[in-house]
């Protein structure tokens, strides 16, 4: 079993001191970061980029990860205890956590929340290990044109997935491929959209970028608010681990969250998010008793909670095995490899198998350790939860301007942040979505790249990307998304159309 | 045909019965609709369509090369582009949905917008003068008046807060991470 001997020199690496110390640091901020609202783990992993160049890049790619999926735990808390998620993909535990902790049953809602997500953070990461490697494989054969085609299909699918008006998100996405083309031109050398900023010359930085959008404009719509008091509920959490009715009405729901967040986690856009909200669905709609939802029902919480566990396993593959970025997470994940000098894609299960495999089985340990903080320590992160917002946003502040600075140690880096900031304020304002302006920053120069490439290749001809059988397949999906929103409006104009011409 | 509210701010009428093809009305438009225009999504889709005239007359100058050989504005041309088109759709989309529409002044009613204006200030200060007078000094100012924005604390708690997070900031990432934070004229 080829697989079973690469978890064990992933468990090798994984478990060396160093990378076992990074691991748990980062659950452990994920935790934090889950459970603090207004602070989410793109911000956070933003904000702790910088501070990972001085490590090894497996224990720094370790740690940002396990801020990830440790967020998707912390979440749950502040969804059950004081019915404000965490972060996104914990909206949907609010419904039935908070509930269940009204009734007095808080404790096991965070146990069973605790559970699922360790069981299908688990059942993630070893379908991460089986799909990954011959995904990898199969990408060897993609060229160009079919790494473009990839590229315009993942940004497709995150503006037709991402929340809010797809209108929008195209516009977004646009603007990003611009702002990752800001810079010299590889071919050509010529400056583009530098205005004379001798620090745009390199390009508009990644984590300036995203620390402005995701964790500065994020503080200033907080700050605008006026400031409510936190409910939360004073039970005393000693029955933590569920009954076995709670496990019979929750193990169901799991397993098919576990499996739904996977699948869904893989596709771009969103995937935690989106998978809890359609594990809800598909529970309510399976349930025997579907008038309990909203009231307190266990599955409610179960369901979903697995599901955006597993997601952010899924979403790791194709950025582990194309090099392509399913999320916001996924993108800073790229950037943090970039800089490494570790370029994901399908080579990087060769060249950097310690890197691959470590980083699966810590996400294992990770998981280990998250269950082990969720539940006994559950008092530790309400007491963290009563941490006034005005003490806090001056904290999240300051390390976004320490953040910024210590890239080039040039304060013109928090300018830049600055400005992403309130254009991020704005943005979240007027119902912009940030995930696809920062995926197509990302993607901008590989997309660059791979069409003039592209071009080259086929001596100047747009039609290589309707001869190859897989770009035409991908292009005929895109095309297919791109329509979707726009069928009813055309049917609704043809019946309007045909009544015309009836009177 | 159906037509919108006579009162309509909006300038527009809907000529397709339920088809929510929008269609500009003459009357209306020699009234002025930019001068009345309060929709958010038509602000912020004028503002893109800028952008992406801006982007596309700058790729241009950048050159767009040819299908042959792609010059260094090939592609964020077309990026500028279709944001021009899209933003265009976005401007005449708005004037469908009626009933959803809001003005641009509610996104900020009863919101507390001076307290952001003021926290943009603070940290647009702190950029400029992080450098001529140092770290420690800048944040623990900064941090004494950004804890006063949302907070009623007392003077001396929020000099004693500042100064914790200030000294625990600078041991974390000047000492231990070795993040080179500016020192100052004053070499501190």
């Amino acid at each position: 079993m080829d697989i079973l001997h690469h978890i064990f020199f992933g468990l090798g690496i994984a478990l060396q001191p160093m990378n076992l110390l990074f691991c748990f640091i980062g659950v452990l901020i994920g935790t934090l970061v889950g459970v603090l609202p207004g602070l989410g783990p793109v911000a956070a992993i933003s904000l702790l980029l910088p501070a990972t160049f001085h490590v090894s890049p497996v224990a720094s790619i370790i740690m940002l990860s396990g801020i990830y999926y440790g967020a998707m735990y912390g979440g749950s808390t502040t969804s059950i205890l004081v019915n404000i998620p965490g972060e996104a993909a914990s909206v949907v535990t609010c419904f039935d956590g908070y509930q269940m902790a009204r009734k007095g049953r808080a404790g096991p809602a965070l146990g069973i929340a605790a559970f699922g997500s360790f069981i299908a953070g688990t059942l993630g990461v070893v379908g991460l290990a089986f799909m990954a490697p011959p995904l990898a494989a199969m990408a060897l054969k993609f060229g160009p044109p079919e790494y473009f085609s990839l590229m315009v299909l993942g940004l497709t699918v995150l503006t037709f997935l991402a929340g809010g008006s797809m209108l929008k998100s195209l516009m977004m996405a646009c603007f990003g491929v611009v702002v990752g083309n800001v810079g010299l031109d590889l071919i050509t050398a010529r400056p583009r959209f530098t205005f004379g900023w001798d620090i745009l010359l390199d390009g508009v930085g990644l984590v300036p970028v995203v620390m402005g959008l995701f964790g500065i404009s994020e503080v200033l719509l907080n700050v605008e608010e006026k400031l409510s008091k936190r409910e939360i509920f004073k039970t005393e959490f000693k029955g933590l681990l569920p009954n076995l009715q709670d496990w019979k009405e929750s193990i169901w729901p799991i397993l098919r969250g576990s499996g739904l967040g996977f699948f869904l986690g893989i596709l771009p856009g969103g995937g935690a998010v989106i998978s809890s909200f359609v594990s809800y669905g598909v529970e309510k709609k399976l349930s025997k008793h579907p008038e309990e939802f909203g009231k307190g029902a266990i599955a409610g919480v179960a369901g979903p909670e697995s599901a955006n566990n597993s997601a952010t396993a899924g979403a790791f593959i194709p950025l582990l095995t194309l090099g392509l970025p399913s999320n916001a997470v996924m993108a800073i994940l790229l950037g943090a490899l970039m800089i490494y000098n570790m370029p994901p894609g399908p080579r990087l299960i060769a060249s950097n198998p310690n890197l691959f495999w470590g980083v699966i089985s810590s996400m294992y340990i990770g998981n280990v350790m998250l269950l082990v903080l969720n539940l006994p320590l559950i008092g530790i992160w309400v007491k963290i939860l009563k941490v006034p917002y005005p003490v806090l946003f001056p904290l999240i502040l300051l390390f976004c301007l320490i953040g910024a600075y210590s890239l080039n140690n040039n304060p013109m880096e928090i300018g830049l942040m600055l400005i992403f900031g309130v254009l991020g304020y704005l943005m979240k304002k007027f119902k912009y979505d940030g995930a696809p302006l920062v995926l197509a920053m990302v993607l901008g120069p590989l997309m660059d790249n791979s069409l003039r490439q592209s071009l080259l290749m086929s001596g100047g001809s747009g039609m290589i990307f309707f001869t190859r059988p897989i770009c035409l397949v991908i292009l005929g999906a895109v095309t297919l998304i791109l329509l979707l929103p726009v069928l009813p409006l055309i049917s609704r104009i043809r019946k309007t159309v045909e009544k015309t011409e009836g009177n | 045909m159906e037509s919108s509210s006579k009162n309509s701010d909006w300038a527009f009428t809907r000529k397709i019965n339920g088809a929510g093809f929008p269609c500009f009305d003459n009357k209306l438009i020699s009234e002025g609709i930019g001068l009345r225009m309060r929709n958010p999504d038509q602000s912020s889709s004028l503002f893109w369509l800028v952008i992406g005239i801006g982007i596309a007359l700058c790729s241009l100058k950048y050159g767009f090369g040819n299908l042959h050989e792609p010059g260094p504005g090939f592609i964020t041309f077309f990026a500028g582009a279709i944001l021009i088109i899209l933003s265009l759709t976005l401007f005449f989309f708005s004037f469908r949905d009626q009933k959803t529409r809001i003005s641009l002044q509610s996104l900020w009613a009863g919101l507390e917008t001076g307290k952001v204006l003021y926290v943009i200030f603070l940290l647009v200060a702190y950029t400029f003068l992080l450098k001529p007078v140092g770290f420690l000094i800048g944040t623990f100012f900064l941090l004494s008046l950004l804890f006063r924005v949302k907070g009623s604390y007392r003077l001396k708690t929020i000099f004693l807060m500042s100064f914790l997070v200030t000294a625990g900031s600078y041991i974390i990432f000047e000492i231990w991470l070795k993040a080179q934070l500016p020192k100052g004229v004053l070499g501190f």
